[in-house]
């Protein structure tokens, strides 16, 4: 059928009201409604929590921005600038109207907008989390099934032995020995990166360092976990000896059969570790001197520069709100018969 | 199946070998070079430079928290973080005035000045034909709008000149007609209301001493300008990601020309010392200003040149006499009689810096290290003072700044030394912002003790004297009319004769009512790869404040020597 013929289908009434009752009832974009929908009394909470402990905090932002001398008198008129001389409830209220509006204020630190902060600082975080994710699952994954193969053979040893490694050792502590290692004495890395530049392998060189640090212990959690769960399926569940009677090969087993319904476990670890992941970045950013919206969240908490951390803090949470339902959809693709909303039949 | 099973399995523990082996072959290198010295000599007075040469670019790595944070950009006006950027404004700006080795006053963008009508009246002449690097010349109306524009700032960075003011009752008023004046187009004149004979010395590290160009300015705008100043200075801005990176190249327009020697010059902020020592290591910066911390000190020294600065801020620890304990004699006696600097100086800094008694330091004014009637360590008057004041019943709330590894380790060695006197200290370190706060918090009545540096290269300049012990200072814990009298006279006079035994007496007022011990004069190191030279690196230079100014025009990099 010619393409313009399939879209004059499309475009008729009957077809129209059969799409939009489709999309309607697509049970993963209800998911998505009622997970968004969730978000917002999380995203209430966490900025709300964040506005009281930075209020608690002291030191005054107006003393910061005009800096040790200021008079009390200068300190005044920027408070009442900058809206301080309001009351609390008053103050996150304000916030919270230009949070609808997409306008997340003015940084005290650098009277920068907080948008065009984030948006300079967010590619660098976002480019080393997916390094640090990708390279700790893809090798976690291989490790996991290598290791499951033969349990306690030579391949699991090892692993066994590095993930042990992995999970002993804190990520800033790791980053001070992959920096004196690799950077130092071998030269193969940079130590400081305060831009990734425009060429992508500068800017893998860069970033590789710092996402061991966060993967390696990443890669040593998927690993153990994903091996257990492995090994568990191998051994214990029907389905496995039906496929193996049925005469399919034993890698096949491992990886289509068992590999594939351990990767719920592995979903569910790699959403709840999110959170981590985020607090990992605002360590690791700056050892290495990486421009990225950890390190600038460190430094506003320093500043106590309360709209920098706000924003900071709502891009975290709809991170960690978006990874987590990205999982919930992952399980519905690995195993098509979950449909969320409905009741089982 | 079974053979690629087996060649996965070679490879993995191939690669795990290889990992161990390279891991272990980088740490023995590393072990055995830096042990290979049982004796090392931590710093150097004056280092042996090479022929400048010119060309080549340099990396220079500065620390966060103070000089790699410039989070507003780099327009003067608006500079509320005083010194800590002193290297990025001088080499965009220059300076009219720069204070060079020894404490000698260098021309820059001007050329002299004379002081007139009691010392009022301050005249300076402009070095003529000088362009900014936008072609635009510099001019006495150009540095008489700029000045304009200093003093109307609601930054505290703005001059604290003593002027008329169109309303008198705001202090960010404009200047009133006549206190800035144009004499010609090199000739400016600044018209005060009291004597200050300090006021050159306190043109350095101040933001009246950086002129910006007016047009580029005003078609710029003030944010644009921030980010990408344009001034008369011996390097133009390339690039500037705030509190993070900034590239320069050489100004081609350049008054002092050859000068500048190197044809880039970049800064990098870095987390802090050690990761500064790391990345010179690796070779990925060349020059890093201001290592305090005493072991990377002694590191470094085998590596890199590393250069100790003429401090100028003696550490002093302020005690509060507005409230209690310290509104006491009997107690501020009593810290005074425990103290006993020379262990602590000897086994944590390695007797790295000078002790002094007052607020004078080797690098500045009218400096002497003792002070008449100075009360020193004496464990059995400390134990009787104790006991008299009640000082052991009470705990000492004792504060620092979290920048500063020197000031934070000094208060654990304090609290451990006034322990064996029975006398309970707790310890608080903020960031600046806290620190602030700590101080005015209150009206002033909250905090008991600080350690704090206090001096500069002029006491009466920036973070002298005055700032921690002038009643009007809110960081000030002294509220003393006769001291506040010696510190205006002293700075009122423009001869060194006259000023340096008005500071002595200060000096002395202040040890005579035990309004704070001084412990040692500190100033940072700077530390480069062999084979750089330059005023600052391989020549010491004093503190304008805390630390000293390099002068990166005359900054070389000649590896052919190293």
């Amino acid at each position: 059928m010619a393409l313009a013929q399939q879209v004059q289908l499309h475009r008729e009434p009957g077809a129209r009201g059969d799409l939009a009752r489709r999309v309607t009832g697509s049970p993963a974009l209800q998911l998505v409604g009622r997970r968004l929908l969730t978000a917002i009394p999380v995203l209430l909470g966490v900025t709300f929590l964040t506005f009281v402990v930075m209020n608690l905090i002291p030191g005054n932002p107006a003393q910061l921005i005009l800096g040790i001398n200021a008079s009390p008198g200068a300190i005044a008129k920027l408070d009442t600038q900058l809206g301080l001389n309001h009351p609390f409830w008053d103050r996150y209220w304000l916030w919270l109207d230009g949070l609808l509006h997409g306008n997340l204020g003015t940084a005290y630190s650098n009277q920068q907008s907080v948008n065009s902060d984030i948006a300079q600082f967010l590619p660098t975080t976002c480019y080393l989390l997916l390094y640090a994710l990708v390279v700790s699952l893809g090798l976690g994954v291989i490790v996991a099934v290598l290791s499951a193969r033969r349990p306690n053979g030579i391949v699991d040893r090892i692993g066994l032995a590095i993930s042990m490694l992995g999970l002993s050792v804190a990520p800033y502590a790791l980053a001070l020995v992959l920096i004196y290692v690799f950077s130092v004495r071998l030269g193969w890395f940079p130590t400081i990166s305060n831009s990734l530049g425009s060429n992508p392998l500068t800017a893998i060189r860069a970033l590789t360092l710092p996402a061991a640090s966060i993967g390696f212990p990443l890669f040593a959690v998927y690993t153990r976990l994903l091996r257990a769960d492995i090994v568990e399926q191998m051994q214990r569940e029907d389905y496995i000896v039906t496929a193996k009677a049925k005469g399919v090969g034993p890698w096949k087993v491992l990886v289509k059969h068992a590999t594939r319904n351990s990767l719920f476990t592995l979903i569910t670890l790699v959403a709840l570790n999110l959170g981590t992941l985020i607090g990992a970045v605002a360590i690791i950013e700056p050892i290495f001197s990486l421009p990225g919206i950890g390190a600038e969240l460190i430094t506003a908490i320093g500043d106590n520069d309360l709209p920098l951390i706000e924003g900071i803090v709502v891009v975290f949470a709809l991170v960690t709100v978006a990874g987590n339902l990205l999982a919930d959809l992952l399980y519905t693709v690995l195993d098509p018969r979950i449909r969320y909303g409905r009741a089982a039949s | 199946m079974r053979s690629r099973l087996m060649s996965l399995r070679t490879a993995c523990i191939a690669g795990a070998a290889a990992l161990v082996l390279s891991t272990a072959a980088a740490c023995s290198g590393g072990s055995g070079s830096a042990s290979s010295s049982p004796s090392v000599q931590t710093s150097n007075s004056n280092i042996a430079a090479a022929a400048p040469k010119a060309g080549g670019s340099l990396t220079v790595l500065e620390g966060k928290g103070y000089t790699g944070d410039w989070p507003l950009g780099l327009d003067p006006a608006t500079n509320t973080t005083g010194d800590a950027d002193q290297d990025y404004y001088n080499s965009v700006y220059g300076q009219l005035f720069e204070l060079g080795d020894g404490g000698k006053l260098i021309d820059d963008l001007a050329t002299g000045y004379t002081y007139s009508n009691g010392n009022k009246t301050v005249t300076i002449t402009l070095r003529p034909n000088v362009d900014f690097s936008d072609g635009t010349p510099l001019t006495a109306a150009v540095v008489a709008w700029n000045w304009t524009r200093d003093l109307e700032s609601p930054c505290t960075c703005a001059p604290s000149w003593t002027v008329a003011r169109v309303n008198p009752k705001v202090t960010t008023s404009a200047p009133a007609a006549g206190v800035i004046k144009v004499v010609n187009a090199t000739t400016i004149q600044v018209n005060l209301t009291t004597p200050d004979g300090a006021f050159i010395n306190q043109m350095f590290d101040s933001i009246p001493n950086w002129i910006a160009s007016e047009v580029s300015f005003k078609k710029m705008g003030e944010a644009a300008f921030a980010k990408l100043p344009v001034g008369a200075g011996p390097f133009i801005m390339v690039s500037d990601s705030y509190s993070n990176e900034i590239v320069m190249k050489k100004n081609p327009a350049y008054w002092d020309k050859p000068l500048p020697y190197l044809d880039n010059l970049t800064f990098k902020s870095v987390s802090g010392d050690e990761a500064a020592y790391e990345a010179m290591l690796s070779g990925e910066g060349q020059v890093y200003t201001d290592m305090s911390t005493p072991q990377l000190l002694t590191e470094s020294a085998q590596h890199f040149q590393v250069l100790d600065q003429l401090g100028t801020s003696p550490y002093d620890l302020q005690l509060n006499t507005a409230s209690a304990p310290f509104n006491s004699t009997q107690a501020r006696e009593a810290i005074y009689a425990m103290t006993n600097f020379t262990p602590i100086l000897k086994n944590i800094f390695d007797d790295a810096y000078p002790v002094v008694q007052g607020f004078t330091g080797p690098g500045g004014i009218c400096y002497d290290p003792t002070v008449a009637g100075y009360q020193g360590y004496d464990p059995t008057l400390a134990k009787k003072l104790v006991a008299e004041s009640g000082l052991n019943k009470v705990t000492i709330n004792l504060g620092t700044i979290s920048s500063s590894p020197v000031a934070s380790e000094t208060t654990e060695a304090l609290a451990q030394e006034w322990s064996a006197f029975g006398v309970k200290v707790s310890l608080h370190v903020y960031p600046l912002n806290g620190l602030i706060q700590a101080f005015t918090v209150n009206s002033g009545k909250s905090w008991q003790a600080m350690i704090q540096t206090a001096g500069a290269y002029d006491p009466a300049g920036g973070v002298g004297v005055g700032f921690r012990f002038d009643s009007t200072s809110p960081f000030s814990g002294v509220h003393d009319p006769k001291l506040d009298s010696i510190l205006a006279a002293a700075a009122a006079s423009s001869s060194l004769s006259v000023r340096c035994p008005l500071y002595n007496q200060a000096a002395e007022y202040i040890a005579k009512n035990y309004y704070g011990p001084f412990y040692f004069s500190f100033a940072p190191a700077n530390v480069s790869v062999k084979g750089v030279a330059g005023p600052g690196l391989t020549t010491p230079l004093p503190a304008v404040a805390v630390t000293p100014a390099v002068l990166w025009e005359d900054v070389y990099d000649n590896p052919s020597s190293s």
